[in-house]
């Protein structure tokens, strides 16, 4: 099976050599390679990771793809499997793992929480869509989704890798500027650029709380 | 004592180490890739360690099993869908996540409501799966699906369902859903028979 999607550029071989000379164009052996080759990152945020963790295990068994090796380390991973609610506070870790992969990197949203927000979509502490922060390629619904749903999921990414050109791919271009996402929340949230702001207001706060406390002590 | 468990538990993986060649060794070896292998497989009774071999052979869901709610429609003689659905609006009141959208059709000529949607809309990816919308339905209009595979590459064109998407025959309904589906359509006629022996009563 795997054979035929390679092998399919209208040139047609004898049929006694079929079992040893393929041709192909450079887009499909390139996308094919990727494609069955697709490394997810290991970590999980909710209930969505235990259900990746299935995905991964002997019975649904995701290696059968290509997927087998779920790599801690960014820098080694393709794909990024948002597994569960993404809270506000894990937002800014989130965007920075993400900036810190290799390109080319893809993104699956897995489960209501990561997609649009689920049951929390309008929280307090819950970021409603991980599609705010992160360039998401394929949304997996389901609450949280089966193992085999994750697969189609995953396959579905295959299929669009599958459909990539290397002409078209921007991260092979001179002029090619890499994107790197901020997240920036709401004005009562966190915003990591405003950090030292924040620092100095927790300095400032925390000082005049000491007094009080001590002022009160002294008056008990 | 923690012996004791420690015992059963490794009598438990042993019975399933076991179990796996067992079966392997029943089937001689044409477990995998045949007919007769991959139904025994499927079946919830199967037995021993293996890996299913997903796109082209799938685990069979149970009949409670709930993914994306779906509208039932019954089939016209004509051939014309009989949406059940009267667009009260309970299921969009009871969603915990509020993922359901409902406008009430209006007869263009009176300006009355008429007790259709005119609109629906389900935005799964928010949708929880909970089945509370099933269960409060007082018409037997909204249930829950068994298709999972539905991830898509964009949330918004293909994963907000609109009234075409989401209406499915009464046919589906009792395939995927039996027992229920037997339950309720006996109650209906049940409540149709007493109706009709009341009216009975009232005109002799």
């Amino acid at each position: 099976m795997q054979s035929e999607k390679i092998n399919k550029p209208d040139i047609n071989i004898p049929p006694e050599l079929q079992s040893q000379v393929a041709v192909t164009t450079l887009d499909r052996i390139y996308n094919w390679s990727r494609a069955s080759s697709l490394w997810p990152m290991m970590f999980g945020l909710a209930c969505c990771a235990i259900e990746m963790i299935i995905t991964a295990a002997s019975r649904v068994d995701f290696s059968r793809f290509g997927m087998e090796v779920m790599r801690p380390s960014p820098r080694q991973a393709d794909v990024m499997i948002v597994s569960g609610t993404v809270t506000k506070k894990m937002v800014p870790q989130i965007v920075r793992l993400f900036n810190q992969m290799g390109e080319p990197k893809y993104v699956v949203a897995m489960g209501a929480c990561a997609s649009g927000g689920g049951p929390f979509k309008e929280g307090y502490n819950v970021v409603s869509g991980i599609d705010k922060f992160l360039p998401v390629d394929v949304y997996i619904p389901g609450c949280p989704p089966t193992p085999q749903a994750l697969l189609h999921g995953l396959l579905v990414l295959q299929k669009k890798i599958e459909k990539e050109k290397l002409t078209d791919a921007e991260w092979y271009k001179k002029d090619f500027h890499e994107e790197i996402p901020i997240p920036i929340l709401g004005p009562d949230l966190l915003d990591p650029r405003k950090f030292h702001l924040f620092k100095k207001e927790l300095e400032t706060t925390t000082e005049e709380f000491l007094i009080e406390s001590d002022a009160k002590g002294e008056e008990a | 004592m923690g012996i004791n468990g420690i015992v059963k538990g490794l009598g438990i993986t042993l019975k399933h180490f076991i179990e796996t060649y067992w079966v392997d060794i029943k089937y001689k070896g044409k477990r995998y890739g045949t007919e007769s292998g991959i139904e025994d497989r499927k079946s919830f009774d199967t037995k021993g360690i293996f890996t299913v071999q997903y796109p082209e052979e799938k685990i069979k869901v149970p009949e409670a099993f709930r993914y994306i709610p779906f509208l039932v429609y019954d089939e016209g003689e004509l051939g014309e869908k009989e949406i059940r659905c009267t667009s009260c609006g309970i299921c969009a009141k009871v969603c915990p996540p509020q993922c359901i959208w409902i406008t009430r059709s209006v007869n263009p000529e009176t300006g009355k409501p008429v007790p259709k949607p005119a609109k629906f809309f389900i935005d799964v990816d928010i949708c929880m799966n909970c089945g509370l919308c099933a269960e409060f339905c007082p018409f037997e209009a909204i249930r829950m699906d068994h298709d999972y595979e539905i991830a898509n590459i964009d949330r918004f064109a293909h994963h907000i369902y609109d009234l075409d998407k989401l209406l499915k025959p009464a046919s589906y309904y009792a395939e995927i859903r039996p027992t229920q589906f037997k339950e309720e359509e006996d109650a209906r006629k049940e409540k149709e028979a007493k109706k009709a022996a009341a009216r009975a009563a009232k005109q002799t």
